[in-house]
């Protein structure tokens, strides 16, 4: 490309998000269906905008989000076991040296950090870390979605609902007491209600990674003016990011803590009982 | 009493279910058979080290086998060696006193037969010194009674011519 024609692209590229730019400054409803309090109190609270469950109950955005979330991992991961990996090979091409990190990233945390048992902890934290990652990078996508009042709605992250926090930071400390019965039976249960604060702690800090990037993103999104390149850093950046931290933060935790209750416990009486009967 | 945060038993419940199903499905379709698939080619990869390495034993240790085997049949060649320069030494002693005796053999035989030679051509040089002397002998004699008969006759002739 010449000189010329490069300073030609750079003015017409410039023109078009200047018209761009005009056209919805010039256009901008004054009237916004929700205030910018209303549109922040829905975000976290889930109060107002409310999405019917196949007519059976109304539910928050982010459950509908959830099962679709759910739904398109399966789809992809079936035809993924049907067409992919049964073309494996011995030595790995890109897509399936991809899905071997993925597998022995998770199984590699699992096993690290729960050395005593960790077949059930690898399941659960591949499971979870997949659902964090693809969730929190699924509002980069902005299906939209219809309230019940007819309000249309661009689908967040499950994990930016309390629930779907609440939900897996509970299921994680059921999996973390699982692995100290199993492991250590009364004891275990003690080990791990030692850490009451847990699962509190784990729901909250998903909840709130993921609330403050949506948060951020809606509050961005609510001017359009600011609708130009810094959606670019605010929603893209700061979703990956979220999505890989909080998805190593979780999953590291659970295989951690279940690793320190699952833990065997030695009792040094029986030992020497046993090596005085010796 | 309404739970603040607007947080939703039911729906929590529904979020567990969702993860349940996720989980498990994901269980199923990737980790499961990906898995299976990576301590299989493990196991192979394993398997081929085990192999290569049971390999490497035993040629190590027909390694050790033929070096001991070559270690033997230099001593065998060394012992064999000896016992062929030993053999050698004696064949060319037997062979150089067999050769001395010939020799000697040789020499007496020579030397008889020279002796001989040499008793004979005696003889016949004494038989040719006695004819030849008989024949220088008869020839002086001849010349000698020729000379004395014409000295004899020319001794007349000339006594006659003076009429003696």
């Amino acid at each position: 490309m010449s000189k010329k024609q490069r300073i030609i692209s750079l003015a017409v590229w410039l023109c078009l998000i200047l018209v761009s730019l005009a056209g919805v400054l010039l256009t901008e409803d004054s009237e916004r269906a929700e205030t910018i309090r209303e549109t922040m109190r829905d975000a976290v609270l889930h109060d107002s905008n409310k999405i019917s469950l196949f007519g059976i109950a109304e539910v928050n955005p982010a459950l509908i989000s959830a099962f679709t979330v759910t739904g398109i991992l399966l789809i992809i991961a079936l035809a993924i076991r049907l067409f992919v990996i049964p073309k494996f090979k011995y030595v790995p091409g890109k897509f399936q040296l991809l899905l071997e990190r993925l597998v022995g990233f998770f199984d590699g945390l699992g096993t690290s950090n729960s050395p005593h048992r960790n077949g059930f902890l690898n399941v659960y934290i591949f499971g979870a870390g997949v659902y964090i990652f693809f969730g929190t990078i699924f509002e980069l996508f902005g299906l939209q979605a219809v309230t019940s009042h007819g309000i249309p709605i661009s689908l967040p992250a499950p994990l930016s609902d309390i629930n779907a926090a609440i939900a897996l930071g509970c299921l994680s400390y059921l999996v973390i007491m699982s692995g100290g019965i199993a492991s250590n039976g009364i004891r275990g249960v003690g080990k791990t209600l030692k850490d009451f604060s847990l699962p509190i702690s784990m729901s909250f800090r998903l909840f709130g990674a993921l609330l403050s990037g949506l948060l951020v993103t809606e509050l961005v999104y609510y001017y359009s003016g600011l609708s130009f390149v810094l959606p670019v850093v605010v929603a893209i950046l700061f979703t990956l990011l979220h999505a890989l931290i909080q998805t190593y933060v979780l999953t590291m935790l659970t295989s951690l803590f279940y690793g320190e209750v699952s833990e065997v416990h030695k009792t040094k009486n029986k030992k020497t009982k046993t090596e005085i009967k010796a | 009493m309404g739970i603040p945060l607007n947080i939703d038993w039911h729906q929590i419940l529904l979020h567990l279910f969702n993860f349940i199903i996720l989980t498990g499905g994901l269980y199923f379709l990737l980790y499961s058979p990906i898995k299976k698939f990576i301590e299989k080619r493990d196991a192979h990869y394993r398997g081929m080290d085990s192999e290569a390495n049971e390999k490497l034993d035993s040629a190590r240790e027909l390694e050790e086998q033929a070096r001991e085997r070559l270690e033997k049949i230099d001593q065998e060649i060394q012992e064999k060696r000896v016992k062929a320069e030993a053999e050698l030494s004696e064949y060319t002693v037997k062979r150089m006193k067999e050769a001395q005796d010939k020799a000697d053999k040789l020499i007496s035989d020579a030397k008889a037969s020279a002796n001989e030679e040499k008793r004979a051509i005696l003889d016949s040089v004494d038989k040719d010194i006695i004819s030849i002397t008989k024949e220088a002998a008869a020839k002086i004699l001849h010349v000698s009674t020729d000379e004395a008969y014409s000295q004899f006759l020319d001794t007349a002739e000339r006594d006659e011519g003076d009429g003696k």
